[in-house]
C-alpha cells in the first residue's frame, strides 16, 4: 500500500516537473515540430543528427524528435495520444501499420500538404518498389523515409572453412551448406532468427516465389482480402525452419539479446535481416561479413521481394504554423542529397532515383557492393499481384497472431499445417472487424 | 482492498490515539457505544477534507478508468476514435468462446496459486530461520531484501540474459547438466524461469512482513511452550504461526494482487507472453490487445472480466477466511 502512495505521489511530482518544463521551453521563438519515431541504436543515432542538420539548415523551426519504442509501441503511443488531442505532428509509421495509417482519419495526405505549402516534390521520382507501395490511386499517402528489404548476412570465414565460396541461391542448397556449416562443426550455429523473420521468412518468401498471401491481389484491390498463405509453399517453407530449429541449424535468439548481435558477434554465421542492418554490421562485425539476395526455391523463377521499414506521416490537428514546418521538413528529407547521406549511414536503400543514380555514379556501389544488393532484389523481375506488397488492415495485429502461431511450431503444439490455419482463421476475423469499421472507405 | 485491511490491521493504534485527539479534531465519542463505530465528526467538512486525497486517487485511478473501460466494452472501435459501433456483448461472447483466453485464464489461474504458495513457504522458512541466526544477521535480512530494491524490468532483463539459451551462461551450466534448456521452445521452461524471477523478486515482501509478525509473538508464550518441552520447529507450527495468521491472510491476499496484476514487468521483459502464449497472463493478454494489437474493445472486455474477478475473489476472500483468522491477538 505505502508504495502505491510513493509511485502516486512520485507520478503527480514528475507529470507537475514536465508541465512547467514545458511552460518554460514554449518562450523560444522558433516553433516546435514533434516527431515521434521508433527506431533506435545506431539508427537512432543517425536520427537524431539528421534532425540536428535540418534545425541548422534554418532558423524558422525546431524539429524535435523522441524515440517511442518499436513500431508497435509507437503506433501504441499515437494512438493513445490522438484519443486525447497529444499526437505529434510527425509520425514514424511501419510499412505494416500502413493501412491502419491510411483509414485513420488521423493524417494529412503528404501530396496535399506539400502542395499547400507550396512545395513541388516529384513524386514519379521514387524508385519502383518504394512508389508501388506508398502510391495509393496515383497519390502518395505518406513520405517514403526508411525502406529496406530482408537480405542474407553471412559470415565469409565460415563459409569458406567449410569450403564453399557463397551461399547457395536456393532454399535447398542452403540447407545443405547451413548443415554442412554444424557438421563440419565450423560453427554451433549456422543461422539466427530474425526477431521479425514473419517478414523476410514468411511474407518476403511469400513474394519471391510468387505465391499468393492474401486474395485480392493480398488486400490491394479491396477491404474484402482473406488470407490464403496456409494453402501455398509457405507450409512447406515453415516445415523446414521447424526442422532447422529442431536440429540446431536455426536459433532462437529470445530475449534479453538482440538476433543481429548473434551475427554480429560471431556467434551465428548467417541470419535473414533488413538491409539496415549495415550500419549495426559494419560498426560490430569483427570477421569478414558479406550479403546475398534472399534465397529463393529450386525451379522457381524468383520475383521482387516487398518493402520494409517506414514512412513519414503528417499528423492532423496541428496549426497552419506547424504544418509550414512538417512540410519544410519533408522537403528537406526528400532532398537527394539529404537521401544520400541518410542511405550511405544507415544501410537503408535510396528511395529516390536521383539518391540512386547519384550513388551509382559515384561508384559507391563498387565499393559497397552488399548496399546494393537489396535494391537488386527489390527490383528482381515485373512484380505481380503476389509480389508487390501488403495492404492489410490492422496487419500489425494478424502479424502478432502469426508469430504466436509459429511459436506453437517451434514449441511443437502444433504442426505448421494447424499453426497457419489457425493463423489465417484468426487473421481473417482481425481483416473481417477492419472491413466492418471501414466500410466504404 | 488493501486500504481496509492496513485500517483493520492498525485499529490498536487508532483505538489508543483516539483521545488525545478528540478535542482537536471535533471527534465526539457516543457514550453508551465504545469502539470504533461510536466516534464520528462533528464538522462534517473536517472529514470530507480528510477524507478527500483518498477520494481523489481513487476517482482518478479507479472510477474514471472504470467508466472509460466499461465504455469501451461495448463497442468495437478505430483505434484513433473516428469509428465506434455498438455491438452489444459480442466482445464478450468473442472472448468466452476464445480457446487462447480460456488457456490464459487457466495460465494465471496456476501461475498465481503457485506463484503465492511457494512465495510464502519460502519468505516463511527464511523468516523462521532469522531468529536462528545469531552472527551477520543484519547481512542476512539484507540480502534477502536486496530483490525488491531492483526494478521489475531490470531485473526481468538479467534473468532474460542469465537464462538466455544462445548466450546466458546459467542456461550454458543446465546445459552442461543435460538439461535442454530451451525458454523460446518449451512453455514449461518459460514458465519456470517467469515463475521463479516473479517468486524471487516477491519473497523479500513477504519476508518483511513475516519477520515483523513473528517478532510481535509475546516471547512469554514461547517460553512456556519451550518449558512444556516444544522444540523449536515444534514451537513455530503451534504457537508462532498461528498467532501471526492475520499476517499470513494478509500475506495471501497481497501474492494474490500481485501474481495478477503486478508481474507484468517481469513477464513483459523475460517473455512477452511467449512461447505461443504460454506466459501470456491476463493483465499481460490486456495490454498486448489494447497496446500492441490495438483492439481495444476486446482490451476493455477483458479488463472487466479481470475488474470482476477481482471483486469477486476479494470478497470471497474476506467472507471465506476471515472467520477463521484470529485478528484478537
Amino acid at each position: 500500500m505505502a508504495s502505491t502512495y510513493v509511485k502516486s505521489i512520485t507520478g503527480l511530482l514528475a507529470a507537475g516537473a514536465l508541465f512547467f518544463g514545458a511552460t518554460g521551453a514554449s518562450a523560444a521563438e522558433r516553433v516546435k515540430i514533434e516527431w515521434w519515431y521508433a527506431i533506435s541504436g545506431k539508427l537512432g543515432e543517425t536520427v537524431q543528427q539528421l534532425i540536428a542538420d535540418f534545425n541548422k539548415s534554418q532558423d524558422k523551426y525546431e524539429v524535435v524528435g523522441t524515440f517511442k519504442g518499436n513500431y508497435e509501441e509507437t503506433m501504441a503511443a499515437m494512438v493513445a495520444a490522438y484519443r486525447v488531442n497529444q499526437q505529434p505532428a510527425i509520425l514514424q509509421s511501419a510499412e505494416r501499420g500502413f493501412m491502419t495509417m491510411l483509414n485513420s482519419g488521423a493524417i494529412i495526405p503528404v501530396d496535399q500538404l506539400m502542395a499547400k505549402q507550396g512545395y513541388k516534390v516529384d513524386w514519379n521520382d521514387f524508385i519502383k518498389p518504394v512508389a508501388g507501395f506508398y502510391i495509393v490511386n496515383g497519390k502518395p499517402a505518406a513520405l517514403p523515409f526508411n525502406s529496406s528489404t530482408p537480405i542474407l548476412w553471412y559470415n565469409a570465414d565460415a563459409f569458406k572453412a567449410a569450403g564453399f565460396d557463397a551461399p547457395s541461391n536456393t532454399w535447398q542448397g542452403l540447407e545443405k551448406q547451413l548443415y554442412a556449416l554444424k557438421e563440419k562443426k565450423v560453427t554451433d550455429c549456422p543461422m539466427a532468427l530474425a526477431g521479425d523473420f514473419q517478414w523476410s521468412l514468411i511474407e518476403n518468401y511469400s513474394a519471391i516465389n510468387n505465391y499468393p498471401f492474401g486474395t485480392k491481389a493480398n488486400g490491394y484491390a479491396g477491404l474484402d482480402t482473406e488470407f490464403v498463405y496456409n494453402k501455398t509453399g509457405v507450409v512447406g517453407q515453415v516445415a523446414r525452419l521447424k526442422k532447422w530449429v529442431d536440429d540446431g541449424v536455426l536459433k532462437i535468439a529470445g530475449q534479453g539479446v538482440a538476433p543481429i548481435s548473434l551475427y554480429t558477434s560471431g556467434t551465428c554465421a548467417t541470419i535473414i535481416n533488413s538491409t539496415a542492418s549495415h550500419s549495426a554490421v559494419e560498426a560490430d562485425a569483427k570477421f569478414k561479413w558479406s550479403a546475398a539476395v534472399m534465397p529463393h526455391e529450386e525451379g522457381v523463377q524468383p520475383k521482387n521481394g516487398t518493402i520494409g521499414g517506414a514512412s513519414l506521416w503528417a499528423v492532423k490537428g496541428k496549426s497552419e504554423e506547424v504544418q509550414a514546418g512538417v512540410a519544410a521538413f519533408f522537403n528537406y528529407v526528400a532532398q537527394p542529397a539529404v537521401q544520400e547521406w541518410w542511405s550511405k549511414s544507415t544501410g537503408y536503400v535510396p528511395v529516390t532515383n536521383a539518391a540512386y543514380v547519384k550513388m551509382k555514379q559515384e561508384g559507391y556501389f563498387k565499393d559497397h557492393p552488399t548496399r546494393e544488393i537489396a535494391i537488386e532484389q527489390l527490383s528482381r523481375g515485373e512484380p505481380t499481384d503476389n509480389s508487390r506488397g501488403f495492404r492489410f488492415g490492422n496487419h500489425n495485429q494478424s502479424t502478432a497472431i502469426l508469430i504466436e502461431e509459429m511459436q506453437a511450431v517451434w514449441t511443437g503444439r502444433k504442426t505448421p499445417q494447424e499453426a497457419l490455419d489457425s493463423s489465417v482463421k484468426r487473421g481473417n476475423e482481425i481483416l473481417r472487424q477492419y472491413e466492418k469499421l471501414h466500410a466504404g472507405k | 482492498m488493501p486500504a481496509s485491511d492496513a485500517m483493520r490491521l492498525s485499529g490498536g493504534a487508532a483505538t489508543r490515539l483516539r483521545f488525545p485527539l478528540r478535542r482537536s479534531l471535533g471527534l465526539a465519542l457516543g457514550s453508551s457505544e465504545v469502539g470504533l463505530k461510536a466516534a464520528h465528526f462533528r464538522r462534517p467538512w473536517l472529514a470530507a477534507g480528510l477524507l478527500a486525497p483518498q477520494l481523489l486517487i481513487l476517482l482518478f485511478f479507479f472510477f474514471i478508468p472504470t467508466y472509460k473501460a466499461l465504455s469501451l466494452a461495448f463497442v468495437q472501435v478505430d483505434p484513433f476514435g473516428g469509428t465506434s459501433i455498438f455491438v452489444g456483448l459480442d466482445n464478450f461472447t468473442t472472448l468466452f468462446s476464445s480457446p487462447e483466453y480460456r488457456d490464459s485464464a487457466i495460465l494465471t489461474l496456476w501461475f498465481t496459486l503457485v506463484q503465492c504458495v511457494v512465495t510464502l513457504f519460502i519468505a516463511a522458512l527464511l523468516a523462521f530461520a532469522t531468529d536462528v541466526v545469531i552472527r551477520g544477521r543484519a547481512i542476512y535480512k539484507g540480502v534477502i531484501l536486496l530483490p525488491y530494491a531492483i526494478a521489475p524490468a531490470i531485473s526481468g532483463v538479467l534473468w532474460a540474459f542469465l537464462f538466455n539459451p544462445t548466450v546466458g551462461p546459467l542456461a550454458h551450466m543446465l546445459h552442461d547438466l543435460g538439461y535442454a534448456w530451451d525458454p523460446n521452445r518449451r512453455p514449461f521452461d518459460a514458465l519456470l524461469l517467469v515463475s521463479v524471477a516473479a517468486i524471487w523478486k516477491h519473497v523479500c515482501y513477504d519476508y518483511i512482513f513475516l519477520v515483523a509478525a513473528f517478532l510481535a509473538v509475546p516471547a512469554s508464550v514461547i517460553e512456556a511452550a519451550a518449558i512444556d518441552g516444544a522444540r523449536p520447529v515444534r514451537r513455530f507450527l503451534t504457537v508462532t504461526l498461528p498467532m501471526a495468521a492475520p499476517t499470513v491472510f494478509f500475506l495471501v491476499v497481497m501474492n494474490f494482487v500481485y501474481g495478477l496484476f503486478e508481474t507484468f514487468g517481469i513477464i513483459d521483459t523475460i517473455t512477452h507472453g511467449g512461447p505461443a502464449g504460454s506466459t501470456n497472463t491476463l493483465v499481460y493478454k490486456v495490454y498486448q490487445d489494447g497496446f500492441r494489437l490495438l483492439d481495444l474493445g476486446s482490451s476493455a472486455a477483458q479488463s472487466v472480466v479481470l475488474m470482476a474477478i477481482a471483486v469477486l475473489f476479494t470478497v470471497l476472500q474476506f467472507r471465506a477466511v476471515e472467520r477463521k483468522v484470529n485478528y484478537q491477538v
